[in-house]
């Protein structure tokens, strides 16, 4: 979290990736850093230890997200759908 | 602010705000408040800092109204205030042992002329149920630490299990049954300095040593105890190899120690050198954390001597105590102190 904080202050395009179980810790740290509304995306927990097939296939599926929300043209996790 | 018709309302308005540990608070009226700041010796708007790891200013008002929740007299207010002082040091990386997973809670010694005056225990059952000054103080700290800090149970804290050292977790050295000087006075201070030193640790692990008089090798018996628990393959300290770690000799194991001519850092230094595990053991148990080499290195648990805080409490008997630490963030578990400040506004009589 604190990295994707980092990167955002510098003015570049930031998300963050938040494995399920730490999600409502990154709502904390993004509220107590000054950007509660920094993008951030779900991921499944774990991720560490879960072995290399599992952590390709956790990249494979957040990839192209990861790079939509970098250029705007996707909902981060943390902001409410703009679909109807 | 709060507001309440009466204290058994405030009590409930206090739980249900999360402001609690969980047990019952003292409602921490505008004068219980002000009664607390006074005893500081500070103004009240005075800011020690920013408490991780949510940020909040710790102002002297803020650490009275958790000190009068946890049910502190006015002369702990002086020891509250040093406390928070040591933990707001960086190198105490407070947020981030607020926020790891690991069981962590910071552990405070108590040294010097303030352990009398405010009945500090540091013998039998320190760290158990009964003593005021001990249960209040630690108290405070931890309230500081939640409502100041914004560490919350599976938000802010994520201790995947905690220990009950969270809720309190001080004593006193007991420097009149110690063989050697006071730990503070290792540490540089003068012993008329009273000093609050903090690791963030773990519960203690008992430690079992049956002394034998006739048995030369009784001292290196010892050692070898407390070193396999300070080494023990479970812990942080031999996983990422470093930190610091808490030792608390009781008086009789102490004493074995210094009859055998050994002065404190003596035994930190044989503690530090006898503490230590195999790569090849430490990846027999996790590989996440140890790096490549020899299966036949020898891995410390402890880097330096000076990062066991070595410390005479408890009962005199069998039984000693080792406290590993989480060993982790930018300055791996550093140990903090700090002088309990004392001075002309201030009411203690030493002053």
């Amino acid at each position: 979290m604190r990295d994707g904080i980092e990167v955002a202050r510098r003015g570049r395009a930031a998300v963050a990736l938040v494995t399920e179980q730490f999600w409502l810790q990154g709502d904390s740290v993004a509220a107590s850093a000054g950007m509660p509304d920094i993008p951030r995306l779900r991921l499944p927990h774990p991720v560490a230890g879960s072995g290399h097939d599992a952590m390709d296939r956790v990249a494979d599926g957040i990839a192209a997200r990861i790079v939509a929300v970098l250029r705007g043209e996707a909902v981060p996790d943390n902001e409410p759908s703009s679909a109807p | 602010m709060f507001t309440a018709t009466d204290e058994a309302e405030a009590l409930e308005v206090l739980h249900q705000s999360g402001c609690t540990d969980g047990l019952p608070v003292v409602i921490p009226t505008h004068d219980r408040v002000a009664r607390l700041v006074l005893a500081s010796g500070l103004d009240a708007d005075l800011d020690l800092g920013a408490m991780g790891p949510g940020g909040g200013a710790a102002t002297i008002e803020k650490i009275a109204t958790n000190a009068a929740m946890a049910g502190c007299l006015p002369d702990h207010m002086t020891v509250v205030v040093a406390a928070i002082r040591a933990m707001l040091q960086p190198a105490f990386d407070l947020g981030e042992m607020q926020s790891t997973t690991h069981c962590t809670a910071p552990l405070m010694i108590v040294n010097g002329p303030v352990v009398s005056h405010c009945d500090i225990a540091g013998s039998f059952g320190a760290l158990g149920p009964g003593h005021r000054a001990n249960a209040s103080i630690g108290r405070a700290v931890r309230l500081c630490m939640m409502n100041i800090g914004d560490a919350r149970p599976g938000v802010s804290d994520m201790a995947l299990l905690g220990h009950p050292g969270k809720f309190s977790f001080c004593l006193a050295e007991d420097e009149q049954s110690s063989p050697w000087e006071p730990l503070a006075v290792a540490l540089g201070y003068s012993s008329d300095d009273s000093v609050v030193t903090i690791l963030g640790a773990e519960a203690p692990h008992s430690v079992v040593f049956t002394n034998d008089a006739d048995d030369n090798d009784s001292p290196q018996r010892l050692l070898r105890a407390l070193a396999a628990v300070i080494a023990n393959t479970g812990s942080n300290n031999a996983n990422l190899s470093g930190g610091a770690v808490a030792v608390a000799l009781n008086p009789e194991h102490a004493q074995v120690l210094a009859d055998a001519g050994m002065s404190r850092s003596d035994v930190q230094a044989e503690l530090q050198r006898m503490a230590v595990n195999t790569r090849g053991q430490i990846r027999s148990f996790n590989t996440g954390f140890i790096a490549a080499g020899n299966d036949d290195d020898i891995i410390p648990a402890v880097r330096r001597p000076a990062d066991i805080v070595l410390f005479v409490a408890g009962g005199a008997g069998l039984y000693s105590a080792v406290f590993p630490s989480w060993a982790a963030g930018a300055h791996r578990n550093t140990v903090v102190h700090e002088v309990v400040a004392t001075g002309a506004a201030c009411e203690l009589p030493w002053a």
